[in-house]
């Protein structure tokens, strides 16, 4: 073979394995998937074409809303803290006089490299109501129990700390990736001016970021939508549907062989975390612009 | 950046953030070696002299874990091989080609790396029982074993590789493989050690999918082997039972957490720079 022809071949030659393996397990199943949100089917036997019919259940259904309304919620409570927290921490955590850099880099990335599902059972054990590691601090301070994983109001920020503590390395590292090409002559000139360390911050860093911080804001709101084994493992969603988050309420279609009903839960969620994305993305472009 | 000296506001900041962030990991070692009932009557203890194995010895005789950890090996070493060869030569084809199709190509990529998981479960899960592979290996393995993530991150950092480099390759006479072989490659080593780290958390800790596609003990990965003991063990809280339930929890997490925890503390700085290297830029 030619070596131009080579050359014109091996792109496609290169990409070809992702694309079969996509073929295969993407694009087969995701039309499958559209089309069988279409239907009513169990599983077994034949599916029934119901055209919009579980589109329109799922719109019309206040569990459906409950579990947008639950994974809503849990993102207030995590990303918009992530992205403000694991900013400041970058910035710290980048200046080059630091030191012990290497450890503090160490411990807060250390939470993302455990096994969600063995953490999801520490959380079980640390915040239990009666014989808690958290209660027991409290009661030794004074403090009332509190049912961390078994009031309504308690059982999200328990979760959503768990994902907090899970995450916020690995954002810590994204920003930490943006910070090094953010150039150190703009601080310099800022200083010159007069800014003030907070004033710089915000002005400066925020803007100068806004790539690397919607990068994140996208990849953590389609993670938090999607969140599943959190409340699969520690609260199975409970108590009273408090923590059926969007991702376990698909999941239970599954569980409950309402296979139509659940591929129709999924594109209703791959629409909104689109939606979600495409518009959190513009705000914070046009914070500065 | 504005380099000042750091204070010790900052020192205190930062150390205080560090022990929250490590003392639930801290704690569920320790507590793992404890006497089960000292779990609940001083959590916040750790006497060293009371030291003991029985949550592991417990464990060990509940739940297959020695098949967990082989499963996950097996799927770990296979779809990780598969990532760490075909996506950066996927990376390499973006990132150094011009070529018809190439952006249409590429969006593929990108929308999959949009697209949910979740989405594909019913599905995949409808097509596996079609092929007859629930409850196999290759239910576990080829869903995903080259991924739109690692070929985005890959592109990313073949793109900084000089052209010149791969010219001077090409006219030395190397086929189009072998300047991605011996050029291209070594150039990037540390970005592949991070992808093999990343790849080798994912892959270890991945929990969705094995749930569902696997419902047999012989398949079962590390991960879905722990859920099911919690699972199985949730219901029981009676007295000192309790407490041996707890002990056997927590021996089972640790064993998982601690294999990955040594890899990352070994490799931190592959792991630290390969992400620093590849991701999206300010």
């Amino acid at each position: 073979m030619s070596a131009l022809l080579q050359r014109r071949a091996a792109p496609y030659v290169f990409v070809l394995p992702f694309f079969l393996v996509f073929a295969a397990f993407g694009a087969y199943p995701l039309a499958y998937a559209l089309r069988l949100s279409f239907t009513r089917w169990t599983g077994a036997g034949e599916a029934r074409w119901i055209g919009l019919g579980n589109y329109t259940y799922l719109l019309t259904n206040p569990e459906f809303w409950a579990s947008l309304g639950n994974s809503s919620i849990m993102w207030l409570l995590v990303v918009p803290v992530q992205l403000v927290a694991g900013l400041g921490a970058a910035v710290l955590l980048s200046n080059a006089k630091l030191r012990l850099r290497g450890v503090f880099r160490v411990a807060f990335i250390a939470p993302f490299v455990t096994p969600l599902v063995a953490m999801a059972q520490v959380w079980i054990v640390v915040f239990d109501r009666d014989y808690g590691l958290v209660n027991h601090a409290l009661n030794l301070a004074g403090l009332p129990d509190v049912g961390w994983l078994t009031s309504t109001a308690w059982s999200k920020p328990t979760l959503a700390l768990l994902f907090l503590w899970k995450t916020t390395g690995f954002a810590i590292i994204i920003l930490l990736a943006g910070l090094q090409s953010v150039p150190g002559h703009v601080y310099e000139a800022a200083d010159l001016d007069g800014a003030s360390r907070a004033r710089q911050f915000w002005s400066m860093t925020v803007p100068l970021m806004r790539r690397s911080l919607s990068f994140l804001l996208v990849i953590q709101t389609l993670a938090v939508f999607q969140m599943f084994a959190e409340p699969f493992v520690v609260t199975q969603g409970g108590p009273y549907g408090s923590t059926t988050t969007a991702g376990l309420y698909l999941y239970d279609h599954i569980t409950a062989s309402d296979l139509g009903t659940g591929a129709a839960n999924s594109f209703l969620l791959v629409i909104l975390v689109f939606a979600l994305s495409l518009i959190s993305v513009r705000l914070l472009r046009a914070r500065d612009e | 950046m504005n380099d000042k000296r750091p204070g010790i506001p900052t020192y205190a900041l930062l150390g205080v953030l560090a022990l929250l962030f490590l003392y639930p990991i801290w704690w569920a070692i320790s507590s793992s070696i404890k006497p089960a009932a000292e779990i609940i009557s001083d959590p916040l203890g750790f006497n060293l002299g009371d030291a003991t194995l029985d949550g592991y010895r417990a464990m060990l005789a509940d739940v297959p874990i020695g098949t967990g950890f082989a499963n996950t090996a097996l799927v770990l070493a296979i779809k990780g091989g598969m990532t760490l060869f075909f996506c950066p030569l996927a990376g390499y084809a973006f990132a150094k080609y011009k070529f018809p199709g190439q952006d249409v190509l590429f969006g593929i990529v990108l929308l999959t790396l949009m697209l949910p998981t979740l989405v594909l479960i019913i599905p995949l899960l409808l097509e596996m029982s079609a092929l007859g592979w629930v409850n196999t290996y290759k239910a576990l393995i080829l869903p995903g074993s080259i991924d739109a993530f690692s070929i985005f991150w890959m592109r990313q950092v073949i793109a900084a590789v000089p052209d010149e480099l791969l010219d001077a390759g090409r006219v030395d006479g190397a086929s189009e493989f072998g300047v991605f072989r011996r050029i291209v490659v070594p150039v990037i080593r540390p970005g592949l050690a991070g992808l093999a780290v990343l790849t080798m958390m994912n892959v270890y800790n991945d929990f969705v999918w094995p749930v569902v596609a696997v419902n047999d003990e012989k398949h079962q990965t590390l991960q879905v082997v722990l859920s099911t003991l919690a699972q199985n063990i949730s219901g029981n809280r009676i007295g000192a039972d309790f407490a041996t339930v707890w002990s056997e929890l927590l021996a089972a997490s640790s064993i998982a957490m601690i294999p990955l925890l040594l890899v990352f503390i070994l490799l931190q700085r592959h792991f630290i720079n390969g992400i620093l290297a590849g991701s999206v830029k300010g």
